[in-house]
């Protein structure tokens, strides 16, 4: 250790020596400014400069081993991007629930469907939103996900009934809209679910 | 300028003591990665005082006795400050910092004890984002790693998810409802606060994340009829779809050679896959010692590990090699996102009905607490 001391302390002489520092040893660091970066451009709702819409959207309703594709260019597309009305209330009832983390459509949920599929049969210019939903007990990025499954479950559920699924679009939010705030079995099982809104032409 | 001679000085001392010591700085390095290291901390006061205390502690070193190296001086004016092991008469280095505010002079001090002590790279002068929740709105939120200097980066009133940072901080991703209809990703310049549209295909498009060389980005999307893993240009160009799985896929992060790909696939339950960036077959990441779900990955800038999620509800962070094995369960909470330095992990924990970040040094097992952000903080990211 004594040699190590001796040695130690010519190098860090050494060090300071060309630092500079002789009467005050103590090297001087520059810390660069922080900076906070500027705002953006706040544009409630809007996208902001420089937005721009991908060039290669698929128009397809091919059936894959993964799913049904989603048409950018269908019926419910065109709706919800014109004046439209949207409906919470029509298929109450209908709301679509799942066991926790699966996307199938329960026998007890079939029901529900083939009514809601037999309104589309009468009702050729409305459309369907389907919004998929998890409870609490899945990380954030994978409820996304596991929502959006769900949504497209109900979809390829009524695309087999005979619905245009072209008419149907989905949207995940995960765990951020529960209809039940406990945590608990019973809160769990009503956050799990499917909502359907009906979208139909402005009147 | 000085930094050279530092370097120099440390390493040189290193090899000193190699030579002198023998076979005996192998345990001496061992003993510096994971044990809490006891320091004394006099001199300073106020902020700079409590931000030394708080990065210190960051990295397991933790003013207490006896303590094994001694951190003194003052910030009258300017932070000035050295560190000294105990009962050694000179110091390992002494210096003062010039510019900035108080805290980042305290920061800047704080990565150059942390690199003598820890051997790691810097920390405590980057930048985490993340999700923020505030009443009936969630936004990105932006700040120091340790949550001090929030900037709120979007004002859209909208959900938004899954903030992620291009390589250097110059942007960001995130996944947003902004439009209502449709839950798209955003790119955000910092420099400009523009953003523009980074994919907006039919259906779902989120959680996308850059890879460490910059040029491609993995996402999720679900045109095809499910959400499936993609991967396409940093710019958004050449999507090239990767799975093909009817249960969904998410989560995705980068290797640190930006080759390889890590995600969750729900089959039966969640499991960790790896998938070549350029296509093929995915590959089940073994991982034993825990059970239910494993989401949430992300894998350590020196590619040696990926963190993970595991459970349901009950979360707990765990760690497993990147090539797989034995997972460590290391503390309650989810969704762990590297620090540079490849060993602190920041991750959120759920206390009466909100979520905080928190951050872990995996080594020690040491949890701080980042800042009390009013609301609910989630889905951390950090800038590296």
């Amino acid at each position: 250790m004594k040699n190590l001391n001796v040695f130690g302390i010519f190098i860090l002489g050494a060090a300071l020596l060309a630092a500079g520092c002789h009467r005050k040893p103590a090297s001087l660091t520059p810390i660069p400014g922080m900076e906070a970066p500027p705002q953006p451009q706040t544009q409630t709702g809007g996208i902001g400069s420089g937005a721009a819409v991908n060039p290669e959207m698929p128009v397809t309703t091919e059936r894959t081993p993964e799913g049904i594709g989603l048409n950018a260019n269908g019926k419910y597309n065109e709706l919800i991007n014109g004046p439209h009305d949207e409906d919470r209330d029509k298929f109450k009832a209908d709301t679509v629930y799942f066991e926790f983390d699966k996307s199938a459509i329960k026998p007890s949920e079939e029901g529900k469907l083939q009514d809601v599929a037999n309104y589309f049969k009468n009702n050729t210019s409305d459309a369907l939103r389907v919004e998929g939903n998890c409870d609490e007990r899945g990380t954030e990025k994978y409820n996304l996900a596991l929502g959006e499954r769900r949504a497209l479950s109900v979809r390829e559920y009524l695309a087999n009934l005979g619905v245009d699924p072209q008419r149907i679009g989905t949207i995940s939010y995960g765990f951020s809209k529960p209809v039940e705030s406990g945590h608990n079995e019973a809160a769990w099982a009503k956050n799990r679910r499917g909502d359907l809104v009906l979208i139909t032409p402005k009147k | 300028m000085k930094t050279p001679n530092r370097t120099l000085l440390a390493a040189t001392l290193l090899a000193a003591l190699s030579f002198q010591a023998g076979a005996q700085p192998v345990i001496e390095i061992t003993k510096q990665t994971t044990h809490l290291i006891p320091v004394s901390i006099t001199g300073f006061t106020g902020e700079v005082e409590s931000v030394l205390r708080f990065d210190l502690s960051v990295l397991g070193i933790e003013a207490s006795d006896p303590a094994e190296y001694i951190i003194s001086g003052k910030n009258d004016g300017q932070v000035e400050g050295s560190l000294t092991q105990a009962g050694v008469a000179r110091p390992i280095f002494l210096r003062a910092y010039v510019g900035g505010s108080a805290r980042s002079q305290a920061h800047a001090f704080a990565n150059d004890i942390a690199r003598e002590l820890r051997q790691t790279s810097p920390i405590f002068q980057t930048k985490i984002a993340f999700r923020l929740s505030r009443g009936g709105s969630t936004e990105v939120g932006m700040s120091d790693y340790d949550g001090y200097n929030l900037v709120v980066l979007t004002h859209d009133n909208a959900l938004v998810e899954a903030p992620s940072w291009f390589p250097g901080g110059r942007a960001l991703l995130y996944t947003s409802w902004m439009t209502r209809n449709s839950v798209q990703i955003f790119e955000h310049s910092l420099a400009t606060g523009a953003r523009r549209l980074f994919a907006g295909y039919p259906g779902l498009n989120c959680s996308a994340e850059v890879s460490p060389d910059g040029r491609k980005a993995a996402l999720i999307l679900s045109k095809g009829g499910s959400p499936n893993l993609y991967v396409c240009d940093s710019d958004g160009g050449h999507l090239k779809q990767l799975t093909h799985t009817r249960d969904e896929d998410s989560s995705p992060c980068w290797s640190a050679d930006s080759r390889e790909i890590c995600f969750v696939c729900r089959s039966g339950r969640a499991v960790l896959q790896k998938i070549s960036a350029d296509g093929g077959s995915p590959v089940p990441l073994h991982v034993s010692g825990v059970y239910g779900n494993q989401t949430a990955p992300d894998w350590s800038p020196d590619g040696g590990k990926i963190a993970f999620t595991a459970g349901s509800g009950n979360f707990s962070i765990c760690v497993v090699p990147a090539g797989g094995g034995e997972a460590e369960r290391l503390v309650a909470g989810e969704d762990p996102c590297w620090a540079p330095n490849s060993r602190t992990l920041i991750f959120t924990q759920r206390r009466s009905g909100k979520k905080v970040l928190c951050l872990l040094d995996v080594p020690t097992k040491h949890v701080k607490d980042v800042r009390q952000i009013s609301g609910s903080c989630s889905e951390p990211s950090w800038a590296r």
